[in-house]
């Protein structure tokens, strides 16, 4: 199952987004940047809640978004699970109403109720309000619930942001444990190094909405493609 | 600056200065230029705008008209509205002021009578042919000036007491806040009939008259009118009042359809 | 009170919640559809609404009756096609009270709507939720506070509403008599101790359903 975008154009401030790529499974695809390069317009795209100029986006062989035909299929059947910067978590429900949103019952292995909350450890928190969660947990009922909608592509936008070095440490292994559990693309939003490093499989760096570099996640960080690759990078000098 | 041009901005300060003071002058000698409040019924509408016309042309005061339900003017009055003249439609309203102290009682004059009619819609109006008529499936509503208050109204009712009617349609009736107002609603079809001075009849093209109440069925209607107490300019006044107890005025009113009283 | 200032008290406050209820679905979507979106033409419709808000009320009036009236555009077609009367009828004054305090809905559920976060709604919709579900589990619970608020402040107009009823409706006793029209007709009559007391009713009341309507405004949880 992959992800695959062809030719998406759109403006945005003072530059246009235009990209092509392909976003495989069942690895993490780092999108990799400075603030303010398009990554959310991107993943914004992919989930139908923008129009883009043209492109065309097309998910396990199924159209999502085709400018040329005048395909597009709206954001409820695209079935792509979407972690937004600030969570978005519904403050006037539940933790397990959160969490039952999107989730259809009787839904099998490994997008199942029982396993999801289990993996991620948030069992103890499904009676709580929003309000009383810690920014870790807050992060983790965020990510379950996206997966029990049964998501045939995750959306992550800078998932760790605003944890500490530590928290991040902790959460790490989820995303991990996510990965290979559930064999879906996975498409990583960040530009924080730390994060990338340990949990890129393949990485896109997108500068000012344009991919200047792309590939396995080792190749990128030994042979960084420009100057300015490297020091987002911080490697040593090329 | 030299002294030349100082001299001259203060010669267009003071000139200016000057005309702003004397178009205040004008201006106040304009506002207190004889100028006469009447207080009138709404029936009285039109004959009273050519009445003053014609006086204007003549003697150069102004007219200044509060139209409306007696009912209404009076209270203002009582409220001490700045009213010169009181013309009411029913002896009533002007009891009520006199009770007050407000009217000038020696200048009270009934100047005129009026008849009512039964009107309906001139295009495919209801098939009135008289009173017994609006008891019928026929007329769904009647348009009456508010019975409780407006003469036109109290008259109408009266009237169809006598008739022994008013039981009969008292839940059709549609109030409105002055006659012509059971007029409008007439003619914009919102009611099937309504009951109205002849004089207003007369003015609409858009109602006809279906019936008319014989005078010896009907409630002695009277229009008195009064000079009041408080005056802002008497003269003018006195001169207005004199002029609406002429000759010239009472043809105006009996060209309109009013009856004029000796 | 006699019975029938009673009755005209009760029939007032019925027909203002009916015509609160009427209002809500249109008040709503409009309210939400401003929020959320812009479009050429946006500040003509905004205009259009706030109409009633400003202009006299009887000016108002006089276009509504000239619209539902017998012989008026709509007024014709509810007389010959649903033998509906509007004018001069409680229908009157529902529609009277209906769009005259329509823009304060509006105007309280558009500011509720722009503060709950589009963001939440989009991710509703990631999760699978159709529009409607969007709008019933997320936006309007969310919004539902300022919704309140602006359905009393709503009903609170309706109460008092005088310019538009008596052009559209008349003051037909019994039937269309309402709590402001009343204290008109009292005064007319120079009866100006049942003025009064009306007066105190509807004062009373006013009181209460803009006190609770500012003290639900107030009470705004702040959700992101």
């Amino acid at each position: 199952m992959s992800l695959v975008l062809k030719n998406i154009s759109l403006p945005l401030s003072d530059f246009r987004l235009e990209v092509s790529a392909e976003v495989r499974s069942p690895i993490i695809t780092v999108v990799f940047g400075p603030s303010g390069a398009g990554k959310t317009s991107l993943l914004d795209l992919v989930a139908g809640l923008r129009r883009p100029e043209s492109a065309y986006i097309e998910l396990g062989g199924g159209v999502l978004t085709d400018t040329a035909n005048q395909i597009f299929v709206p954001t409820r059947r695209r079935g792509i699970g979407y972690v937004p910067q600030d969570l978005a978590l519904f403050p006037h429900l539940s933790v397990g109403q959160n969490l039952l949103y999107g989730h259809k019952p009787g839904t099998t292995e490994p997008f199942a109720f029982d396993h999801i909350v289990d993996l991620l450890e948030i069992r103890g928190l499904i009676e709580r309000g929003i309000g009383q969660l810690s920014g870790g947990e807050k992060q983790r009922v965020a990510l379950a619930r996206a997966l029990l909608a049964s998501p045939r592509l995750l959306l992550l936008d800078e998932p760790l942001a605003n944890l500490d070095r530590q928290l991040k440490t902790k959460i790490i292994p989820y995303l991990a444990r996510i990965r290979d559990e559930f064999r879906i693309p996975v498409l990583y939003v960040t530009h924080d190094r730390f994060e990338t490093r340990s949990l890129a499989d393949e990485i896109i760096i997108l500068i000012r909405g344009r991919i200047v570099q792309s590939g396995p996640a080792q190749d990128v960080f030994r042979k960084p493609a420009t100057l300015d690759v490297a020091e987002l990078l911080a490697v040593g000098a090329v | 600056m030299s002294s030349t041009s100082l001299s001259r901005r203060r010669f267009i300060k003071t000139f200016s200065l000057g005309t702003l003071f004397s178009w205040i002058l004008f201006a106040g000698s304009v506002l207190n230029a004889a100028s006469v409040n009447v207080f009138a019924a709404a029936s009285l509408t039109d004959a009273l705008k050519d009445i003053a016309a014609g006086y204007e042309k003549q003697t150069g005061d102004k007219v200044v008209f509060n139209f409306g339900a007696s009912s209404f003017l009076a209270r203002q009055i009582e409220e001490g509205a700045p009213a010169d003249i009181f013309f009411s439609a029913d002896e009533a309203k002007m009891d009520g002021l006199d009770k007050k102290g407000l009217i000038q009682k020696d200048t009270r004059k009934s100047r005129l009578s009026n008849s009512l009619v039964i009107v309906v819609a001139s295009e495919a109006g209801a098939a009135i042919k008289g009173p017994r008529d609006l008891a019928s499936e026929k007329v769904k509503r009647l348009a009456l000036a508010e019975p409780r208050t407006v003469p036109a109204g109290i008259y109408a009712k009266e009237y169809l007491q006598k008739q022994s009617l008013w039981s009969a349609v008292e839940a059709k009736v549609v109030p409105t806040e002055n006659v012509r107002g059971a007029l409008a609603a007439v003619e914009a079809g919102n009611a099937e009939a309504g009951i109205v001075y002849k004089t207003d009849a007369a003015i609409s093209k858009k109602v006809k008259i279906a019936y008319e109440v014989p005078a010896s069925d009907s409630p002695a209607i009277s229009y008195p009118m009064a000079l009041l107490k408080e005056l802002k300019n008497a003269n003018a006044a006195a001169r207005f009042f004199k002029y609406l107890e002429s000759e010239e005025a009472g043809r105006i009113f009996e060209k309109v359809g009013f009856t004029v009283r000796k | 009170m006699s019975s029938e200032e009673w009755q005209i008290v009760w029939f007032t406050a019925w027909v203002s919640a009916l015509s609160t209820i009427v209002i809500l679905p249109f008040g709503l979507a409009l309210a939400w559809v401003l929020a959320r979106f812009t479009w050429p033409g946006k500040s003509v419709v905004e205009t259009l609404i706030s109409l009633p808000l400003v202009m006299p009320p009887v000016a108002t009036g006089l276009i509504l009756l000239k619209l539902f009236g017998r012989r008026g555009p709509i007024g014709s077609f509810l007389h010959d096609t649903l033998h509906l009367d509007v004018v001069f009828t409680w229908r009157g004054v529902l529609i009277a009270l209906g769009v005259m305090s329509f823009p304060l809905l509006v105007r309280s559920a558009r500011v509720a709507f722009e503060e709950v976060s589009p963001r939440l709604e989009q991710i509703a919709r990631t999760l699978g939720a159709s529009d409607a579900r969007v709008f019933f589990t997320v936006t309007a619970p969310l919004a539902m506070r300022g919704i309140l608020g602006g359905m009393i402040l709503s009903f609170a107009r309706a109460l008092g509403e005088f310019g538009a009823t008596i052009m559209i409706a008349g003051n037909i006793p019994g039937q269309t008599s309402t709590l402001s029209l009343s204290i008109f007709q009292s005064v007319q009559l120079g009866q100006d101790a049942d003025a009064f007391r009306l007066l105190g009713i509807s004062t009373a009341l006013a009181f209460v359903a803009v006190w609770t309507s500012e003290w639900l405004m107030r009470r705004k949880r702040t959700f992101k």
